[in-house]
């Protein structure tokens, strides 16, 4: 793809064929419509629809959802101990040769308080000041496989570590803990594939350090955690919703619990409904100004890790869901009752059909002429 | 010149820096004044309080103003703490007291600076005092700089303790100027004046005392002439005397600030190491020499040397950049002689302001503080000799901290041993823990407090123990360009908030000039022959004055869309002449039937105040004849896509609602119908067809032309309102017997308010009749948006339009449109759309039955979805445009020229041009946000 960018982004230098385009101008993203904002332009004609089913469905769904004490405990108990070993590697960085370890840092649902039963996996960035090879990472492991072994030798709880790209993984019978390897920043330059993770992957793990703090500061109203629960559980139920990633649903459910002119939190049932509204309204379509990353330099807009199809269909499957949600469809869509054939399939509700969404994009094929019209169903 | 001086704080809170100039220039004033009111020669210790008193209150005031009392709390603590540094200077009691006339200079030093107050005799004096004031006034730069510093503790604390400190200087050297003449009660005032000079004459001057063969350069004695030309052919000498002259700062190793005997011209790196200097034996060598010669002596106070080079602000730790708010005038002084010697002298009263400071403010304060502080009230009652000797005390652990480092405990003290020789006496010491001897106890000291020392205790016995963080010079740069990006930010958003409000400005005039421009409208079209297409043309609700967004493939498209559904010249032409000559024959018809039923002035009277009650514009026919005949028909207004300008290709038919004064009847329409014909034959030549429509309660007029456009006259009157509003039984009894259908009259009616509305709220909007053009366009062809009515689609534009900001683009405009109905605007749980020309709350959406609801909104979603897909076209039924070229290529390139040529002929090269950038520009920007 042609790089067509100016100034900004530093893309001008990149031009293969250089046209006599006009002077830049800056892309002026579209502001999605979003009811929230302008309640004042739209004042209720007629009463508000009876939303306490709603509310208590929301709210036993979210207790469903929520680990049960034994679980969290258990976790907690592994996390605590590995996060114990590995901080003992990092003040004596002598006792472990393979690696040094810059920093050790908990992240993920369950530093965020938002696990969901059923995956007890906690997850802990390890910051490495060597380079990550793939021989240190294992070493790592066994390592603190060893030194678990050496914590609780009575026990004998089997447990097993597993090495995978990211790093290594150790599970005992009720709880796992991914240990994600990464290394400080000045190390990425100097990845070589063949020996070390992946730079990618790595920096994802740094931008999680990021995500995490980013949430302790921000986003410790329990609307939001429970937003948060809910949702995962919807993009988990509904296929349509899985290019959703976590770090998007976070910022999208502070997004909907708190950003309004009030400021006050909005009650769970409004901001569910709000966060359905605002996929509907295509706030996470290409031209639309998003959420932009608070936890990346310069304006990201978050959804642009999504492809143009996959925005699509997230788009259009809570465009479904929010009807079938506003025909009274609500356990159906928080998994109470029924499947997730409402998202894919015709349904009737009190008489009314609701007839799914479907979707709208389409690669628009190469043609000699149009360069333009390709280059613009790949960008953004 | 403020901004030089301080960056780092001018940086974090421009506004704050400026305040430190005003403090000055306020402290001037009040020095003049003080100067022509109060020259009280004997009165130095009755002053001398006095200007404290306010001082204090000054500082007390301010602080509990500022934000964060508990960390500047914390700084004049650790400043006034070191109580084990006090007690061991009190050796170096007498050489303080021998340091004194340095003050006079100071005071001189500071004079200087302030031309006006200086030369008369009795200015001396007069100087002193100001000087005190001065304080109080830079007080105020002081909180300033640490209220904006306050997301940097290091800098907050280094600032705070260097303006404090930096102001205390003032009246610190008035303060001491006056204990001199008192204590020494030597020679008059002006005996006096000439003693505050040498001190800046000193480096140039020859020796004084040639029996003595002194050298000033280097400060030292020689034995004899023949040493003494020695030393001066010396090495030593020279290089000192050239760096002298080159009026060199003193070489400072890079980043550190350091501390400058002034006396031996021996910079120290740290407070401690200063203090040994001076209680050194060759530092009281040299005292002594000086004093035998009778030469001033710079205060033992040491002066700070920063790396800026134009030396001694008194800054602690801190980088140049933040420099204390008050050494504005200092530093230009420094600039313009050598003279850190000007500046040493600010230091010593430091303790006395700060800590009557500190007193105050006990309440908040930190506990050693206070414990501090309680001596200083007492020696501020008393008079000057045991003030003096407090402050003397007070100034020793004082003054060594100027480096602003903080004045930490010793720790660890049970750690060292004592070794002692056979005779028992202590010969040295021993660390234990980082196992290393020192034979002075003075070392002990300092390595007891010494950074290595702490570390190894935090190591090895109390990991609780705080350790200062070395600022390295990478840490530094970090965090001023933190401050820089910080200030940039603020900067940004000032003008960005600036902007908007301008924005909002050029709004409102906006606002204003659709106004007039409406205004003028309306005029227009209701008696102008041109009056049609309503307000503004197809591209007329367009730009405006203002700069747009450039115009993106979504407005081009829509913009094309807009220009074929507009209608063509001849349609309008069409639909123009058959709405003039309508309205013609019906004013004609209005006279008829007034003139056959016999005047009655008094009812016409009554009807025309109710009226203009009820509607504003209605009279506007009426009102142009004088003839005070009676009329059942008052006037003839044009409704609906008429009145709102919103006529399509091939809308030919119109609207027009003819007021009755009374409730119209069956009766009515049928004269009206059959005096019509006849009217219009008087008025044009074209031939009409004319067919009564009761149930419609209208008549309508066809033109038997081509394109045959058809008017719709529907009779109504304000008074089916009024019954509706009132009780409708009373007044039905009235009513006529055939009285035409009431919903139609009471629809006719809502036309008319609605057409009103239209004009006042949608007219004006940017893009907003564009836009309900196409949707109209879209109802009309698309059976699911059928459903949708005319009047509840121009209200969901109107409110989406003038939600979504100023200026939108109609593509932008149409987006949202549909944005709105995919959040489930008109779903059943949805808010519904309030009807704003009912009296009633009425939901303009209340005909809709769930299931059009739901299929309008999974349509709206799905043009949505294709509109940010690029397939607009898709959603307006029209064929794709091809992406316009910019025109030099259409000449260096004969394909594209051919494309181009092809897909747009009609457009115009300007027009193209304009539209090519707008999509670039787009296209370019979604690529480089990918």
């Amino acid at each position: 793809m042609r790089g067509r960018g100016g100034p900004p982004m530093g893309r001008g230098m990149m031009r293969p064929n250089f046209r006599p385009g006009p002077p830049f101008r800056a892309f002026i993203p579209h502001i999605p419509f979003d009811l929230v904002q302008c309640e004042s332009t739209f004042p209720r004609a007629k009463s508000a629809p009876e939303e306490k089913p709603f509310t208590e469905a929301l709210l036993k769904r979210n207790v469903d959802l929520t680990p049960s004490a034994p679980e969290q405990a258990s976790v907690l108990a592994l996390v605590s101990k590995i996060q114990t070993i590995l901080d003992n590697l990092v003040v004596t960085p002598g006792a472990f040769e393979a690696a040094q370890i810059e920093e050790v840092r908990q992240v993920g649902s369950f530093k965020k308080g938002t696990m969901m039963t059923g995956h007890n996996v906690a997850d802990i960035v390890v910051l490495l000041k060597t380079l990550p090879t793939k021989e240190a990472v294992a070493a790592l492991g066994s390592k603190v496989q060893e030194e678990l072994k050496l914590l609780e030798p009575i026990e004998g709880k089997v447990l097993t570590m597993l090495t995978n790209d990211s790093g290594f993984e150790m599970s005992s019978a009720e709880a796992s803990v991914k240990c994600l390897i990464t290394t400080i920043p000045p190390n990425l330059k100097k990845l070589d594939p063949e020996l070390h993770l992946d730079g990618k992957i790595m920096q994802s793990h740094l931008a999680a350090i990021r995500h995490s703090r980013w949430f302790e500061e921000n986003a410790q109203h329990s609307s939001i955690k429970v937003l948060i629960r809910l949702l995962k559980d919807l993009r988990n139920r509904f296929e349509g919703l899985q290019p959703l990633t976590p770090w998007i649903i976070e910022l999208l459910s502070h997004f909907a619990v708190v950003n309004h002119p009030s400021r006050q939190p909005l009650a769970i049932n409004g901001a569910f409904r709000r966060s359905l509204q605002l996929l509907s309204a295509g706030l996470f379509l290409p031209g639309s100004v998003g959420i932009a990353d608070p936890c990346e330099q310069g304006t990201v807009r978050v959804h642009v890790v999504m492809t143009l199809e996959q925005q699509d269909q997230v788009c259009f499957t809570a465009q479904t869901l929010l009807r079938v949600l506003s025909h009274g469809g609500f356990k159906q869509i928080l998994g109470l009752e029924g499947n997730a054939s409402i998202a894919t399939e015709m349904s009737v509700w009190e008489g009314v059909v609701v007839t799914p969404s479907d979707k709208a994009y389409e690669k628009i094929e190469k043609k000699e002429d149009e360069e333009e019209m390709e280059e613009d169903a790949d960008e953004s | 010149m403020a901004h030089f001086v301080y960056p780092v704080p001018a940086n974090a809170q421009p506004g704050t820096a400026y305040s430190a100039q005003p403090a000055y220039v306020a402290a001037t004033p009040a020095q003049a004044a003080y100067g022509t009111a109060t020259p009280r020669p004997g009165q130095a210790y009755e002053s001398y309080p006095a200007a404290h008193a306010t001082t204090q209150y000054a500082y007390t005031t301010r602080t509990q103003v500022a934000v964060t009392p508990a960390v500047s709390y914390d700084q004049p603590k650790a400043y006034y703490q070191p109580a084990p540094a006090a007690t061991a200077y009190t050796a170096a009691e007498a050489h303080y007291q021998t340091a004194k006339p340095v003050f006079t200079t100071g005071a001189a030093g500071f004079t200087a600076q302030r031309p006006a107050s200086q030369p008369k005799p009795p200015a001396v004096q007069v100087t002193t005092a100001s000087q005190s004031y001065a304080y109080s006034a830079a007080s105020t730069p002081a909180v300033n700089t640490y209220t904006s510093a306050y997301n940097n503790p290091t800098t907050t604390q280094s600032s705070i303790s260097g303006t404090s400190y930096d102001a205390a200087v003032y009246s610190a050297a008035s303060s001491y100027y006056q204990q001199q003449q008192a204590a020494k009660a030597i020679g008059t005032w002006a005996a006096k004046k000439p003693g505050t000079q040498p001190f800046k004459a000193k480096p140039k001057g020859p020796p004084k005392t040639p029996q003595l063969h002194y050298c000033d350069v280097c400060k030292i004695s020689c034995a004899g002439p023949q040493t003494y030309r020695e030393h001066l052919e010396g090495q030593k000498h020279k290089k000192k005397e050239a760096a002298m002259k080159g009026a060199a700062t003193p070489v400072v190793r890079g980043g550190h600030n350091q501390l400058r005997c002034e006396l031996c011209d021996v910079t120290c790196t740290g407070a401690d190491a200063y203090a040994a200097h001076i209680r050194g034996a060759k530092h009281q060598k040299v005292v002594k020499l000086h004093t035998k010669l009778g030469k001033p002596i710079p205060s033992t106070d040491p002066v700070l040397v920063t790396t800026t080079g134009n030396s001694t602000v008194s800054v602690p730790k801190a980088t140049s950049s933040t420099i204390s708010a008050v050494g504005a005038g200092n530093k230009t002084v420094a600039k313009s002689t050598t003279s850190s010697v000007n500046i040493v002298k600010k230091v010593v009263a430091t303790p006395k302001i700060t800590f009557v400071g500190g007193t105050t403010l006990r309440t908040t304060g930190a506990k050693t503080e206070e414990v501090k502080a309680a001596p200083e009230p007492a020696a501020a009652a008393k008079p000057a000799e045991p003030m003096q000797t407090s402050s003397d005390d007070l100034k020793d652990d004082e003054h060594l901290n100027i480096l602003g480092e903080k004045d930490v405990a010793p720790v660890g003290h049970e750690y060292i041993e004592e070794v002692r020789n056979e005779q028992g006496k202590t010969v040295s010491f021993n660390c234990k823990l980082c196992e290393c001897k020192f034979n002075d106890p003075n070392a002990k000291e300092m390595h007891l407090k010494g950074r290595r020392h702490r570390l190894q205790y935090k190591k090895k016995v109390d990991p609780n123990l705080q350790v200062e963080v070395k600022p390295s010079i990478r840490a530094r740069k970090v965090q001023e360009d933190k401050l820089r990006r910080q200030s940039q930010k603020e900067d940004f958003w000032r003008r960005r908030e600036q902007e908007d409000r301008w924005r909002d400005e050029m709004r409102m005039e906006e606002e204003m000039y659709w106004e007039q421009h409406r205004r003028y409208d309306m005029e227009y079209m209701h008696r102008g022959p041109m009056g049609m297409m309503g307000p503004r043309g197809p591209f007329g609700a367009g730009p405006g004055p203002m700069i747009r967004k450039p115009e993106s493939s979504d407005d081009r498209h829509v913009n094309a869309k807009h220009a074929a559904i507009y209608p063509t010249e001849v349609e309008l032409q069409a639909v123009q002449t058959i709405v003039s000559a309508c309205e013609r024959a019906l004013k004609q018809t209005s006279d008829v039937l007034a003139d056959s039923d016999g005047p009655k002035p008094e009812e016409k009277k009554e009807i025309k105040k109710e009226e203009a009650t009820t509607d504003a514009k209605q009279t506007e026919k009426v009102k142009e004849e004088p003839a005070n005949t009676n009329r059942v028909l008052k006037g003839v207004m044009r409704v609906g896509v008429l009145a709102k300008g919103l006529l399509l290709h091939g809308d030919l038919n119109v609207n027009l609602v003819v007021l009755c004064s009374e409730k119209p009847t069956r009766t009515l329409l049928e004269r009206m119908a059959d005096s019509l014909p006849k009217q219009l034959a008087t008025v044009t030549e074209d031939k009409y067809e004319v067919k009564r429509c009761v149930e419609e309660a209208a008549i309508i007029v066809t033109a038997e032309k081509e394109p045959n456009p058809s008017c719709t006259i529907t009779l109504t009157s304000p008074v089916m309102r009024e019954a509706n509003t009132t009780e409708g039984e009373t007044v039905s009894v009235k009513d006529p017997p055939d009285v035409l259908d009431r919903q139609k009259c009471l629809a006719a009616l809502a036309a008319l308010r609605h057409a009103k509305w239209f004009q006042a709220r949608a007219t004006g909007l940017p893009s907003c009749v564009i836009v309900i053009r196409i949707l109209r366009d879209l109802c009309q062809r698309v059976p699911t948006w059928s459903h949708l009515s005319q009047w509840s689609m121009e209200l969901l534009v109107e409110k989406c339009v003038s939600s979504g900001g100023p200026n939108m683009s109609p593509g932008d405009a149409l987006r949202r449109i549909f944005e709105c109905i995919s959040s489930g605007i008109i779903l059943p749980g949805g808010p519904g759309l309030y009807d704003p020309c009912e009296k009633d709350p009425t939901n303009a959406l209340a005909s809709l039955t769930n299931q059009m609801r739901e299929d309008l909104t999974a349509s709206a979603q799905h043009a949505l979805r294709l509109v940010a897909f690029r397939q607009i076209h898709k959603v307006l039924a029209m064929d794709p445009l091809p992406p316009p070229r910019f025109p030099r290529q259409r000449f260096n390139n004969p394909r594209k020229r051919r494309h181009t040529g092809s897909g747009e002929g009609t457009e115009e090269g300007a027009e193209k041009k304009e539209k090519k950038e707008g999509e670039e520009a787009t296209t370019e920007a979604a690529a480089t946000t990918k």
